[in-house]
């Protein structure tokens, strides 16, 4: 925990001088990230809604999406925006609906209808707007 | 100043110490065995490891749990990268309350590594 403290104290680290290095950092922040998960589930009260290791992957894939990139530099920024949303989570800067929203339920679960108001209804409502006679 | 020479005088008063006579009172209250403390019942047995490791692995959402043994190489059998070895790593950190420096965590790339350490951990519960 004394390690997460300091880090909140947003200083800006020096640029990475490879990708190796990058990448060391990357996996050494998505360690960070993951000893901070308990609290964070505490914090939001989580403990209904999701599991850790679900809240792991979520975190795990965000971080695989920009797995591609060879930048040194592009990988630094993005792991300081990273920490920097890690330091408002932890904080309780955000809110709950803001947590379930981006690593609960993902980008998916927010723009698309996961049809969760369709889930225990009858087929005779689910085709009650299209049409009469089935 | 009356604390300073209240150091000074404590610093040269000596309490004569009063040894026990041991030999006098009964010897099985001066054993150290200690009956009801359940003090070493916390190390693990190298079974109960080997299955909860071997749960937290298959319980991770890209492995298929057929191919997972006690001796499956992360990376080479299971086809998961180098993010996802770091993530069965805290799963497993997480599973057995440990906390596992940087340094040995780099190391744990299959099963069988993984149930060495945790089994040889003090900490692990």
């Amino acid at each position: 925990m004394s390690t997460l403290a300091a880090l909140k104290m947003v200083k800006v680290p020096p640029n990475s001088a490879s990708v190796e290095e990058a990448r060391k950092r990357t996996l050494e922040f998505f360690k960070l990230a993951c000893r901070s998960l308990p609290s964070v589930m505490e914090i939001y009260n989580l403990d209904d809604v999701v599991t850790v290791s679900h809240l792991r992957s979520s975190i795990s894939s965000q971080i695989r999406k920009n797995a591609h990139i060879a930048n040194p530099k592009v990988i630094d920024l993005l792991l300081f925006k990273a920490t920097e949303e890690l330091s408002n989570i932890v904080t309780h800067s955000k809110q709950r609906h803001h947590v379930i929203g981006q690593y609960v339920l993902g980008q998916e679960g927010l723009t698309q209808d996961m049809g969760a108001k369709d889930q225990g209804i009858s087929e005779f409502l689910k085709q009650f707007y299209t049409s009469n006679y089935f | 100043m009356a604390s300073a020479l209240r150091g000074a005088i404590l610093g040269h008063v000596r309490v004569p110490i009063r040894t026990l006579d041991r030999s006098r009172s009964l010897s099985c209250l001066q054993t150290s065995i200690r009956s009801m403390s359940s003090h070493g019942d916390d190390h693990l047995t190298r079974e109960e490891v080997v299955d909860r490791v071997l749960d937290v692995v298959k319980s991770f959402p890209k492995v298929d749990p057929a191919k997972v043994t006690p001796d499956v190489h992360f990376q080479a059998d299971l086809g998961l990268d180098s993010l996802d070895n770091v993530e069965i790593v805290m799963a497993l950190e997480e599973e057995f309350k440990l906390e596992i420096p940087d340094k040995e965590a780099d190391q744990i790339i299959s099963c069988p590594l993984a149930i060495e350490y945790i089994a040889a951990h003090p900490m692990a519960s």
